[in-house]
C-alpha cells in the first residue's frame, strides 16, 4: 500500500499482536469501554498501588485503531499515576484533532496523529483512553460516542 | 415497473454519462475517486449544478407571494420542477405531490398527518426488519403518544422479506404499515405491488419509501397501489433538501396540515384559520425553491437517459461487482436476494467495517462502513457495521476492479 494514513507498521503490529491481552489477577480495577454505534467493545484491568499502574491488561472486539491503542496505551500506562495519565489523555486528543504535530511523552502512540484527518475514527483511538480512566476512576463504563 | 430490461439500448453510452459529473474527474489522497456510496447520495451532473446555478443568477425570488415577474418565473420553474417529479413517478397529477425536504420529511408528515389523530391504544403500525430508521422511529414516536405499538415482519437470512408473515402481520389493530421499495442495506427490491394488494384487501394503508428505488428503476406509484409513496431528491442527482411525497387526493385532502405558516393557508383569522388545499397544505413556509430547481433538471437528466437504461447498466455493475467480490477470501456479501439492487454489503473476516473503509479511501475509494441506519438489521445479522459498495449508472467495471484489488491489499494489510 503506498498511502497508509493511521494504519503505521506500529499501529498493524500492535493490531495484528495486541500486548497485554488478557485480565489480571485480582486485586485489579476495570471499566468496559463500548461505542455502541461502531460495535467496539473493550475492557480494560489495571493494578494501582501507591498511586501508580502496576500492571494493565485488556481484552476485547475493537477495529484496529482502537486495539492498537490499547495495546499501546499499556506501556504508557505503566508506573504513572491518574493525573499524569490524565493530562496525557488531553495531549493525545490534541495530537489526533490536529492541534499539535507530535507530544515526546506519547511516545509510540504519536503515530496515530494522521487521524487528525480522520475526524470519524478519532472515537476509536480516545475509547482506551476513556476505558481507563474510568477504571482509573472507578467507573464501570465509559464511550466515546456520543449518546445517538 | 419490472419490465423485461436486460440490455441497455444502444443509444446509451454509461461513459458519455459519467463524464455528465464534473466531480467524478476529482482526487481523493492523490487518487483518482472511485465513488461507491451513491446509496448514501448520488454524484450530481453538470446540468443539475446549472440549474440551481441559473435560478440564483436570473430568476431568483420567493414563490406564489409577489405579482413581480421574478416571483412568477419562480413559482413557474417551482410548479415545473413539481410536475416533472409527478410525471416522473407516475402521479395522477401534479397536485398529488407534496414537496418536502426528503424521504423523512414525507414519512414524519404522514405520521403526524395521517397516522397519529386515528391511532388508538392497542392499534398496531407494521414495519420490516430491514427498514431504514426513517421508516421506523416516526412510527415509535406516534406509537408512543397513542399507546400504540410497532410491529416487525421476519426477514430471511438472504435478506427477502417473508412475504406470508407480512401478510399473516396484516391484522385487524394495523394502522398503517411501512415497506422499503429497495433495502439500502441490502439491495432487497421488496414486491410491493403484492404487499399492496393484500393491504388494500384489508384497507390498510401502505408507505412506500422510495429513497432507494427511485433513482435506480422506472417508478410508477399508481401501478404499485399503495397509499404514500416516499422519495429523496438527493440520491436521484438532484440537491439535498428535496423530495416529495406522493398520495392520491382524496387522501391528501383527509390530512389536517402539519406544520402551520405562510404559503399553506387560504385565510387566516384569530378566530380560525382556513387551510389552502393539498399540496400547498403541507408546504408551511418558504421552500427550497433552488433545490426544487435542481431536482427538476435531475428529472429532465434522468430521463433523456432513460430508466430502463439506468436499471440496466447498475445490473450489469452489479453482477460484475457480486462476481469479482467472490474472488476475496474471507469476503460474505449480507443480502442475496435474487433481482437485488446494485448495493453489495459486505464483511471481511478479521477485519473491521472501519478499517476497510478508512484503508480503501486512501486508495481513493469513497466506500460506507457502519449501521447504514438500520441498527434493527445489524442486530438481526448479528453485526455491529457493514461496509456497503453502492453503484450507479455513471460508475465503470475498471472502477470495480481497482476497489476489487485494492480491497485485497486492505485486507492482507490488517490480516
Ligand atoms: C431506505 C431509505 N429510507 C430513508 C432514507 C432517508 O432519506 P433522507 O435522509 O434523504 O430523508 C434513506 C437515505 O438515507 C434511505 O436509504
Amino acid at each position: 500500500m503506498s498511502a497508509i494514513g493511521p494504519y503505521r507498521d506500529i499501529v498493524l503490529d500492535h493490531h495484528r499482536a495486541p500486548r497485554r491481552l488478557g485480565r489480571l489477577a485480582p486485586p485489579a480495577q476495570a471499566a468496559e469501554g463500548v461505542n455502541a454505534l461502531c460495535g467496539d467493545r473493550l475492557r480494560i484491568e489495571v493494578r494501582v498501588e501507591q498511586d501508580r499502574v502496576t500492571a494493565y491488561a485488556f481484552e476485547g472486539e475493537c477495529c484496529a485503531i482502537a486495539t492498537a491503542t490499547a495495546s499501546l496505551l499499556g506501556d504508557l500506562a505503566l508506573g504513572r499515576g491518574r493525573d499524569d495519565l490524565a493530562l496525557l489523555e488531553r495531549g493525545f486528543a490534541t495530537l489526533i484533532g490536529g492541534g499539535i504535530a507530535e507530544i515526546a511523552e506519547l511516545g509510540a502512540l504519536n503515530a496515530l496523529s494522521e487521524l487528525a484527518r480522520y475526524p470519524a475514527r478519532r472515537k476509536c483511538a480516545l475509547l482506551p483512553f476513556a476505558t481507563l480512566s474510568a477504571a482509573l476512576r472507578g467507573e464501570s463504563r465509559a464511550t466515546t460516542e456520543l449518546p445517538a | 415497473m419490472n419490465a423485461p430490461l436486460h440490455e441497455t439500448s444502444p443509444t446509451f453510452d454509461p461513459l458519455r454519462a459519467r463524464a455528465d459529473f464534473p466531480l467524478l474527474t476529482r482526487s481523493v489522497h492523490g487518487k483518482p475517486l472511485v465513488y461507491f456510496d451513491s446509496a448514501n447520495t448520488s454524484q450530481k451532473p453538470a446540468v443539475v449544478i446549472e440549474a440551481v446555478d441559473r435560478f440564483y443568477r436570473q430568476h431568483n425570488a420567493n414563490v406564489a407571494r409577489a405579482v413581480h415577474a421574478l416571483s412568477e418565473e419562480a413559482t413557474t420553474a417551482y410548479e415545473g420542477a413539481r410536475a416533472a417529479l409527478a410525471r416522473f413517478i407516475g402521479a395522477g397529477s401534479p397536485g398529488e405531490l407534496v414537496l418536502t425536504s426528503g424521504t423523512t420529511m414525507a414519512i414524519n408528515l404522514v405520521a403526524y398527518s395521517n397516522l397519529q389523530p386515528r391511532l388508538q391504544p392497542g392499534d398496531t403500525v407494521l414495519v420490516t426488519q430491514m427498514e431504514h430508521h426513517a421508516n421506523i422511529v416516526p412510527w415509535q414516536l406516534v406509537c408512543a403518544r397513542s399507546g400504540a405499538t410497532l410491529k416487525v415482519a421476519p426477514i430471511s437470512e438472504r435478506g427477502e422479506l417473508i412475504v406470508e408473515r407480512f401478510v399473516e402481520l396484516l391484522t385487524p389493530e394495523v394502522r398503517l404499515a411501512g415497506v422499503t421499495h429497495v433495502s439500502n442495506v441490502l439491495g432487497t427490491v421488496n414486491p410491493v405491488r403484492e404487499l399492496a394488494h393484500e393491504c388494500r384487501r384489508r384497507g390498510i394503508p401502505l408507505l412506500v419509501d422510495g429513497s432507494q428505488a427511485v433513482p435506480h428503476m422506472p417508478v410508477d406509484v399508481q401501478s404499485i397501489g399503495c397509499d404514500f409513496y416516499a422519495f429523496t431528491g438527493h440520491k436521484m442527482c438532484g440537491p439535498t433538501g428535496t423530495g416529495g411525497l406522493w398520495a392520491r387526493r382524496e387522501r391528501l385532502e383527509s390530512m389536517p396540515p402539519f406544520f402551520g405558516g405562510g404559503e399553506m393557508i387560504r385565510e387566516v383569522r384569530f378566530a380560525g384559520t382556513t387551510f389552502a388545499d393539498p399540496p400547498h397544505r403541507f408546504e408551511a413556509g418558504t421552500p427550497n425553491i433552488a433545490g426544487f430547481v435542481g431536482l427538476g433538471a435531475a428529472v429532465q437528466y434522468l430521463e433523456g437517459l432513460g430508466m430502463a437504461n439506468v436499471l440496466a447498466r447498475e445490473r450489469e455493475l452489479l453482477a460484475y461487482a457480486t462476481d469479482a467480490l467472490h474472488s476475496v477470501p474471507g469476503l460474505r456479501i449480507v443480502g442475496e436476494a435474487s433481482g437485488k439492487a446494485a448495493i453489495i454489503s459486505f464483511l471481511v473476516a478479521g477485519a473491521h467495517a472501519h478499517d476497510l473503509a478508512t484503508l480503501l479511501d486512501l486508495e481513493g475509494i469513497a466506500v460506507r462502513s457502519g449501521h447504514h441506519c438500520a441498527h434493527p438489521l445489524m442486530q438481526f445479522y448479528g453485526v455491529p457495521a457493514t461496509c456497503r459498495a453502492s453503484f450507479a449508472f455513471y460508475n465503470t467495471t475498471d472502477e470495480i476492479d481497482r476497489f476489487v484489488a485494492a480491497l485485497d491489499k486492505v485486507r492482507r494489510l490488517l490480516a
